[in-house]
């Protein structure tokens, strides 16, 4: 028995001891199911317990491989998944029972659970038994995410489906895990972070009560199956802050709100991935150094210590991370956990004034979003009305025009630019990873056979039942189970559903917004404008398009509402659009040039077929094609060939000078075609 | 592409119908989507020269389109920014083309203008899904610009355009403050969209907006119930101020309950649009329409005196027949030598 120091940690024995180290979590999945499994089996045999899976495009927005929006993105960003019988590869010599298995996906985050069920069941493993995690926040999908398919009542419906079955079937899985990580990423601050966070899980609770399907005791543990990840940025002694608001204000909801007695089921449980937003391509090398300080932001205060942690790389805004790029970011926290002293004591921060202050002001501010939020009639009306969103690209206009005019320092990238060339970016490879175009075929192959394989009339049967059951506001789980035995597929699973309830899309945010930045480029840009109009007697038109089902959308509404600011009329119409719409509306506004805003790593094959099309329709030297987004250097040549008159990437984040530079492309092809 | 540019063009000095004009409309009246698109461009660009080259493309269609008989019905939409105009004309455009091959039908969305840089964010389409090349859909965004209610004179050049090449054109109005009085001088039909129980209905009374609309749609009926509670609350509200104007009570004014996100209540408002289509009566005098768009813009631009000049322009004219742009040269002929224009570019 150890005296009781105030700096020491003891354990139940009354030991001095510490804590535990946070789950290290990497995320991973690309290819295809074979590439996976081989990837996940490696891990396991190193020892990892968990599995972080993510789903290429086309599965998270519920299109099949064989789909054509689905074409370019096939196994890029994740791995495909078009049937149970790719789940079955997947998972090929894993033990379900023992996993504890995440998926990052929403929109058809039922579809991926009935699979992981259904294979449960066809292999003779315990449902109950199974431990993991659906992400199924839908809500940050429509403001910051993009990969949602229907409208918010019947996503919140699928949400609630899945809360009712799995509280009832499998305990232990978490049927969502409420996401602020993406709203920061897509410029919230930390009062817009706390309070859209909190509202999300506030709609889905206030959905559940709705449905009555609980008893109290049941609700509770339901409550308590709530968890979040959040986001940490530079300001890491705000962001340990706003981790403790969280944690405070979860607590008072829990308590106020719902009514939940067991303390153990109010605790705000987290994960975490550090920001990646202000990650720069400029002196890369200087993200590692960021990573470390972000990290500080959730594991400083041990009462508000995150459970799970994944870091980006020092590459991030180079393109994928490749092994060596994931493993070095993995040393950081390793050498945090395991070097320092940092899980030796107790909350570091208990007692400080500032702390208390500074947390005080945050959740005040948060409080007051929320209020103002329920008053509108809650999240999915916030969502609708385009509340939120607008509130995000608010933000981030703000955030560009600071790190344009200055006012945001961000090492090598606005101030200290000049240095020597870093070695690290001038491998081989060049830093960058690329998935073998060839393995696509490989899965469009299953699939097809899948397809020739399966009963045709235990498939339409299985379909038949989830449309009715959709329809009748039955609990949609054991039809997608069936659905996935019976071989269904996940386009075609989606687009039952989507028949019943139809598509949406959510307000892009971008209408009414400006952007405060007076400068040179601006007053040159308008200079040209002007002489423009005066010339050819109106407004220039861009219609800036984000085509494909890449879901990055802050670039192309920076542009946007950049474009405005700087004195066009700007066509925007949202994300995930085939290049035959975008032409089209090209045509249709007459519009002088076409800006193209492409982050998810298919530029090549989209701007080809984006100029296939304008080909077609007879208008490729009349409209003019520029683009912008992560596109690595060594393309360069090919898109320029292609016919792309300028590309733009992060480090054109002057966005007056971009649009000085697409005013100079819009006079140069008007000169060109006049005659 | 010799001839598509709108400067050059408008530079010509004879105002014949060039090759190039004539091939554009001639495509455009294929349906072709950039010929019509830029046509558009043509009528909308406000100069001397420009305004010659519109006189030009409308006389042609004036002349080749008679045969074909193709006078659209201009429906006006008007509403609140958020009452989910934009989606219910994108289901009503698709509605009123099911089972039907040649109905075509164009829609002008306009949108407002920044004030400090001119320059317009034009988003109505997120709400519009249409499949992709087909040519019985057109869609077009305006921007407000600096006119009075968001429409003015551009508006009416790109109608007129449009009302030669479709059979019914849409236009969705900025919706604020003067936008309904004017979309009812464009319109043969004035909707008006409301929301299920909002404020909308008080404030427009208030306006006196109520008065104007020839239908009333109140979109965002998700829920049956919902639609029952605010159409009856609707038709009360419609009842006192037909009364208080003496409206002709036997011709209420039709109400309609839609949800355009659940497809409710489309199929009866496109079958009742596609129905006054059919109805002479629904058509609004064109003359009187044209006349006051001229008006509209001498005053802007002229002030109470361009109107005088205008009247006597008017009371010497010799022709019978009613031409915009005949009125139009005359009065700049007139003028040109006696006054400056208040704005030298009155485009911008
Ligand atoms: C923010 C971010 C997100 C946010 C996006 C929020 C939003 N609504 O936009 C969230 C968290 C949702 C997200 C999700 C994902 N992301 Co991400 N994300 C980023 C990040 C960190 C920053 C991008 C950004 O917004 N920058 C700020 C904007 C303003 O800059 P920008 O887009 O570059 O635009 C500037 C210029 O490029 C140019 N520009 C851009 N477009 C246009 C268009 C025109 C016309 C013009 C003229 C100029 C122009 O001008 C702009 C102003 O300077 C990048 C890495 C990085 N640091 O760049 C990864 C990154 C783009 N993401 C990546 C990935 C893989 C994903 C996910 C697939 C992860 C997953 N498996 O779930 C998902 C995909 C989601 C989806 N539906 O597509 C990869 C893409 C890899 C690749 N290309 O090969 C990147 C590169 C990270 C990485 N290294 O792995 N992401
Ligand atoms: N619930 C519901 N929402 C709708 C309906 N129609 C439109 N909306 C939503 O209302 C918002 C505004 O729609 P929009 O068409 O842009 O409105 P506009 O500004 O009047 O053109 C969007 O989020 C739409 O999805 C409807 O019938 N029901
Ligand atoms: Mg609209």
């Amino acid at each position: 028995m150890t005296e009781n120091k105030a700096h020491q940690i003891l354990d139940k024995n009354g030991e001095v001891s510490a804590d535990r180290p946070w789950i290290f979590r990497t995320y991973a999945g690309h290819t295809n199911v074979w590439a996976t499994n081989q990837l996940y089996r490696e891990n396991l045999t190193k020892g990892q317990t968990g599995l972080s899976i993510a789903l290429d495009l086309p599965t998270q927005c519920g299109y099949s491989s064989d789909h054509a929006l689905a074409r370019p993105e096939i196994g890029k960003v994740g791995v495909p998944i078009n049937s149970l019988d790719d789940f079955q590869v997947l998972f090929d010599n894993i033990p379900l029972e023992e996993m504890n298995t995440s998926m990052t996906i929403n929109g058809s985050a039922m579809w991926l659970l009935s699979l992981y069920v259904a294979l449960a069941e066809e292999r003779g493993v315990d449902v109950s038994q199974l431990k993991g995690t659906t992400q199924n926040d839908v809500i940050k999908e429509y403001l910051a995410r993009g990969t949602y398919i229907y409208p918010p009542e019947d996503s919140m419906r699928l949400i609630v489906d899945m809360y009712e079955y799995c509280l009832h079937n499998i305990p232990s899985w978490n049927a969502s895990n409420i996401c602020s990580y993406h709203l920061q990423e897509a410029g919230a601050t930390p009062v817009q972070e706390l309070a859209f966070a909190l509202i999300t899980a506030i709609t889905i609770l206030d959905a559940i009560k709705e449905r009555d399907c609980f008893s109290e005791e049941e609700f509770e543990r339901c409550v308590g199956r709530i968890s979040f990840f959040v986001n940490a940025g530079m300001r890491f002694v705000e962001e340990v802050c706003k981790m403790r608001a969280f944690c405070e204000m979860w607590d008072e909801i829990a308590q106020q709100r719902y009514g939940v007695k067991n303390p153990k089921y109010r605790r705000f449980r987290y994960g975490v991935q550090v920001n990646s937003l202000g990650l720069t391509a400029e002196q890369p090398e200087n993200n590692a150094w960021r990573i470390i300080i972000e990290t500080l932001g959730v594991t400083l205060s041990r009462k508000a210590r995150c459970r799970a942690l994944q870091l980006p790389a020092w590459n991030e805004a180079l393109s994928l991370p490749r092994p060596w790029d994931q493993q070095w970011s993995l040393r950081i926290q390793q050498i945090l956990a395991y070097e320092t002293d940092l899980l030796e004591y107790p909350d570091l921060l208990d007692g400080s004034h500032v702390v208390e202050s500074k947390v005080k002001d945050l959740k005040e501010q948060a409080y007051v979003e929320i209020d103002k939020i329920l008053s509108m009639g809650g999240g999915l009306k916030a969502v609708e009305s385009g509340y939120m969103k607008s509130a995000l690209v608010g933000s981030q206009s703000e955030r560009m025009r600071r790190l344009t005019n200055g006012e945001q320092i961000v090492v090598g990238k606005n101030k200290w630019i000049e240095g020597i060339a870093s070695p690290l970016v001038s491998d081989a490879d060049g830093g960058i990873f690329m998935v073998d175009a060839k393995a696509a075929e490989r899965t469009l192959e299953a699939l097809a056979e899948t397809k020739r394989t399966r009963d045709p009339k235990r498939v339409e049967a299985a379909l038949e039942k989830l449309a009715a059951d959709a329809r009748s506001g039955e609990n949609l789980m054991p039809a997608s189970i069936e659905c996935a035995k019976a071989r269904v597929t996940t386009g075609e699973w989606s687009d039952k559903l989507r028949e019943v309830f139809g598509e949406y899309r959510p307000p892009t945010g971008v209408d009414g917004q400006s952007m405060n930045i007076e400068n040179e480029s601006l007053q040159q840009v308008r200079g040209k404008i002007e002489t423009f109009i005066k010339e050819h007697g109106y407004r220039p038109r861009i219609v800036v398009g984000k085509p494909g089902l890449d879901g990055h959308s802050n670039g192309a509404e920076m542009i946007a509402v950049a474009a405005r600011h700087a004195g066009f009329d700007v066509i925007y119409f949202g994300i995930r659009l085939s290049t035959t719409e975008i032409v089209q509306s090209a045509l249709e506004e007459d519009a002088d040039i076409i800006g193209i805003s492409l982050l998810s790593g298919s530029h090549n094959e989209i701007v080809d077929q984006l100029f296939t099309e304008l080909e077609e329709q007879g208008v490729k030297d009349a409209i003019p094609v520029v683009l912008g987004g992560i596109i690595p250097e060594p393309d360069y040549p090919g898109l320029i060939d292609r016919g792309v008159k300028r590309i733009f990437t992060p480090r054109d984040f002057d966005p007056m000078l971009v649009m000085d530079q697409i005013m100079d492309v819009i006079i140069e092809n008007k000169s060109k075609v006049a005659h | 592409m010799n001839g598509m540019n709108v400067a050059a063009m408008a530079s010509q000095t004879t105002p014949a119908l060039s090759d190039d004009i004539k091939q554009l409309i001639d495509r455009a009246l294929k349906m072709e989507k950039w010929p019509i698109a830029r046509l558009i461009s043509m009528v909308e660009v406000e100069s001397d020269s420009a305004a010659e080259q519109r006189h030009v493309i409308l006389d042609y269609l004036d002349s080749v389109v008679e045969e074909a008989n193709r006078d659209a019905l201009v429906v006006g939409i008007t509403g609140t920014p958020g009452a989910g105009k934009s989606t219910l004309i994108g289901e009503l455009c698709l509605r009123m083309l099911q089972g039907s091959d040649d109905l075509f039908v164009a829609v002008i969305a306009i949108d407002p203008s920044s004030q400090r840089s001119g320059g317009a964010l034009l988003g109505d389409r997120t709400r519009v899904k249409f499949p992709s090349k087909d040519k019985r859909l057109f869609f077009r965004s305006q921007a407000s610009h600096q006119e009075l209610g968001g429409l003015g004179k551009k508006t009416y050049h790109a109608v007129r355009l449009l009302r030669y090449i479709f059979d019914i054109v849409v236009i969705e109005t900025v919706g604020i403050g003067q936008s309904e009085l004017e979309i009812d001088r464009l319109s043969d039909l004035t909707c008006l969209v409301l929301q299920p129980l909002t404020g909308d209905q008080v404030q427009f009374m208030k306006a006196g907006i109520m008065e104007i609309p020839d239908l009333f749609i109140v979109n965002k009926c998700d829920e049956d119930a919902l639609a029952k509670k605010s159409y009856h609350l609707l038709r009360a509200s419609l009842k006192l101020i037909d009364i208080s104007t003496e409206q002709d009570s036997d011709r209420a004014r039709p109400v309609f309950m839609t949800s355009a996100l659940k497809n409710k209540g489309i199929e009866e408002l496109a079958r009742h649009i596609l129905s006054l289509r059919q109805d002479p009566e629904s058509f609004k005098n064109r003359e009187i329409q044209g006349e006051y768009y001229l008006c509209k813009w001498i005053r802007q631009n002229y002030g109470g005196y361009g109107i005088e000049v205008y009247q006597s322009i008017k009371q010497n004219s010799t022709s019978e027949r009613f031409s915009f742009e005949d009125r139009e040269k005359a009065f700049n002929r007139m003028i040109k030598g006696m006054v400056k224009p208040l704005e030298s570019f009155p485009c911008r």
